[in-house]
């Protein structure tokens, strides 16, 4: 009893310690600097240098100048098919994993997430090289027969940022659909086939439904990091491809902007926050567990 | 409904999962309109024989009828059967009705012949007022009665049940027995039940097909099974038989006698002619019920020997006595039920007791 009295609180500080750490952590990492980025989103810069007097200057500057909106709207559109792409190409992929046995529905899951272990930046190199003017897209294109002569089509603007995007994220959006199809207890499938339902049937009333939870948290996924990244589009985007990141960059890079930059990340961050929700809530299985 | 004509019949019907045999050469054929139940204990293939008529997986050999055509290559959703699963697996994203109606909806029958159908079926399943919940609002019971509503709205020639009653607790099963029972009689559907509880199975079948390691074992009423069991498996699983191994003996009419180590017993043969034919010193077993053994008197000359009482337990209606019998050397263990009592048994534990069954009461099992 004496020596259970002398461990008891040393594992309550312990445990204590780890409380605070858990709820400490992501306050001082996260909330912190979303509060400073917060309260310097109604700052200005004048002379380049930041005057720390609140304004809502930023903002009426975001809504009322031409450039902005139109940027932000088109960035938005992007990464909205950028989403769409991803879950059209992952969901059949994930079905087809399900549909393997043992040993390799995860040896092909695994080969499918490899892309995740390498350099994002060398990954965009690599694409780059794919869709450029000589690139390996357009040589094929042309030697198949489908293209007279080598396309612009998807080189240095929009359309090449979409095709990269989609590339990169797309192991984003077969992990949670692959996971949601594999929820789905078999026994529901072999009672719908019980039933007298086709495979298609089944499929679209039972499997389809039963994975869309896993389908939107693939699409929420795959829309915030692609709103999020600015290096793509520099990289693939030349001159046409402009988005919204890349503003954002330029005003805490060169046009050292802080607190417009600020203000513009607070705009990114609600359409962020709002699509994280969009997704849980339908994220969310209807009537819940079998 | 004829209960004299066979629905379904399977002829030398085996199974293998890989080089792993878990059917051998079953043959059994379902009355139209009974209610068989299949018995055995885990493992011994009761639950792939439902799942081989289901069409949930393809046979190894043989074949299976339905009104004498072969169905053993039938799809599974081609088949006139329809599934109660052991976890009930009901769609979760689908209400009570959409879950009940879905055998229907995918059939393309009309909306409100659907929505007619769905109603009548949950008002025969006592569910009327639940048909807008999600089965993850109900309770086991409400879910299991979605189940087999849904498995009965397709109006199929046969309901398979699969251990449906397993995850509830005792007092639900109970009525759920009765339920379902008074619910094959109503619609008059064949049910094929597969349970491993043997009181399950007494209490609802109108014959059980009795299964171990792949075989069946014994196919009777309940009260063949209970009484005329033909195996040592069958005389075990099915409640608590005394068994007391020997050697048989003459046969003298309906009755045939068998040495043990308790002396000579002699029990009925009637209705058994394998019994009958047996040669004269097979080994084989004399099986009475706890409840035919009593205390011997006067007029007990058959079947007498003395025991003691190693132990007495209280089991409600009644009290179970345990009985040491026979030589040291054979001394058998035998129980004895007899009535409870208010004021406590007449047999104390450590008593020297003379004990007897009629030699109707015994019946003799070959080893």
């Amino acid at each position: 009893m004496s020596e259970a009295g002398s461990t008891q609180p040393a594992e309550r500080r312990l445990s204590l310690l780890v409380t605070v750490l858990a709820f400490a952590l992501p306050v001082i990492f996260v909330l912190v600097p979303l509060a400073i980025f917060l309260g310097y989103s109604f700052f200005s810069v004048d002379q380049g240098t930041i005057v720390y007097g609140l304004s809502l200057g930023n903002y009426v500057r975001f809504f009322t100048d031409p450039v902005f909106l139109p940027v932000f709207w088109n960035t938005i559109v992007l990464c909205v098919s950028v989403a769409i792409i991803c879950i059209l190409l992952a969901y059949p992929a994930a079905y087809f994993l399900t549909t393997l046995k043992g040993r390799w529905r995860y040896a092909l899951l695994m080969l499918l997430l490899v892309p995740l272990l390498m350099s994002y930046v060398i990954k965009i190199y690599a694409i780059r090289s794919i869709l450029g003017l000589n690139g390996f897209l357009n040589k094929a294109l042309v030697a198949l027969g489908i293209l007279q002569e080598p396309s612009t089509l998807f080189v240095f603007n929009m359309n090449a940022i979409l095709l990269t995007l989609t590339l990169l994220l797309i192991p984003f959006a077969i992990l949670p659909i692959f996971l949601s199809l594999e929820r789905i207890p078999q026994v529901l499938l072999r009672a719908s086939d019980d039933l007298g339902a086709s495979g298609l049937q089944t499929f679209l009333r039972i499997t389809l439904p039963l994975s869309l939870p896993g389908v939107a948290s693939a699409a929420s996924f795959v829309f915030v990091l692609a709103i999020g990244d600015f290096l793509t589009p520099q990289m693939v985007g030349g001159i046409s491809g402009f988005t919204f990141g890349r503003i954002l960059y330029s005003q805490f890079g060169t046009a050292y902007n802080w607190p417009f930059g600020a203000a513009l990340s607070v705009a990114l961050a609600i359409v962020v926050i709002a699509a994280i929700l969009v997704g849980e809530r339908f994220g969310r299985n209807r009537g819940t567990s079998v | 409904m004829n209960q004299n004509t066979d629905l379904l019949t399977l002829r030398s019907v085996s199974k293998s999962y890989g080089t792993v045999p878990v059917l051998h050469d079953i043959d059994l054929s379902i009355r139209d309109g009974e209610f068989l139940t299949v018995l055995g204990p885990s493992g011994s293939g009761k639950t792939t024989v439902l799942r081989l008529i289901g069409g949930l997986e393809p046979l190894t050999s043989g074949e299976i009828r339905l009104d004498g055509q072969d169905i053993s290559r039938m799809p599974i959703n081609r088949r006139p059967f329809n599934t109660v699963f052991q976890d009930y697996a009901l769609f979760p994203h689908l209400t009570v009705s959409g879950n009940v109606g879905y055998g229907l909806s995918v059939r393309h029958i009309q909306r409100k012949e659907i929505a007619r159908r769905v109603a009548e079926a949950l008002d025969l399943v006592q569910l009327g007022r639940f048909a807008d919940r999600f089965p993850a609002q109900l309770s086991g019971g409400q879910r299991q009665r979605v189940a087999l509503a849904r498995a009965l709205i397709c109006q199929p020639r046969l309901i398979l049940l699969d251990e449906p009653l397993a995850a509830l607790d005792l007092e639900l099963r109970r009525q759920m027995q009765v339920f379902l029972k008074s619910i094959q009689r109503e619609i008059k559907t064949t049910f094929l039940f597969v349970t491993h509880d043997q009181e399950e199975a007494i209490g609802m079948a109108d014959r059980i097909c009795v299964m171990e390691a792949g075989h069946i074992r014994q196919l009777g009423t309940p009260h063949d099974l209970y009484y005329k069991p033909n195996c040592e498996f069958v005389a075990r699983f099915f409640g608590e038989n005394n068994l007391v191994a020997g050697k048989l003996g003459a046969v003298q009419g309906e009755l045939r006698s068998i040495e043990t180590a308790l002396g000579r017993l002699v029990c009925s043969i009637s209705d058994q002619p394998h019994l009958k034919a047996a040669a004269e010193g097979a080994s084989a077993y004399a099986a009475f019920r706890p409840e035919a053994l009593h205390l011997a008197d006067a007029k007990d000359t058959d079947n007498r020997f003395s025991g003691t009482i190693s132990d007495m337990a209280f089991a409600g209606s009644s009290t179970v006595a345990t009985i040491t019998a026979g030589a040291d050397n054979a001394a058998q263990r035998l129980r004895l039920r007899v009535p409870s009592r208010v004021d406590g048994s007449a047999l104390k534990s450590g008593e020297a007791v003379s004990l007897s069954f009629a030699p109707h009461e015994g019946h003799l099992v070959l080893a």
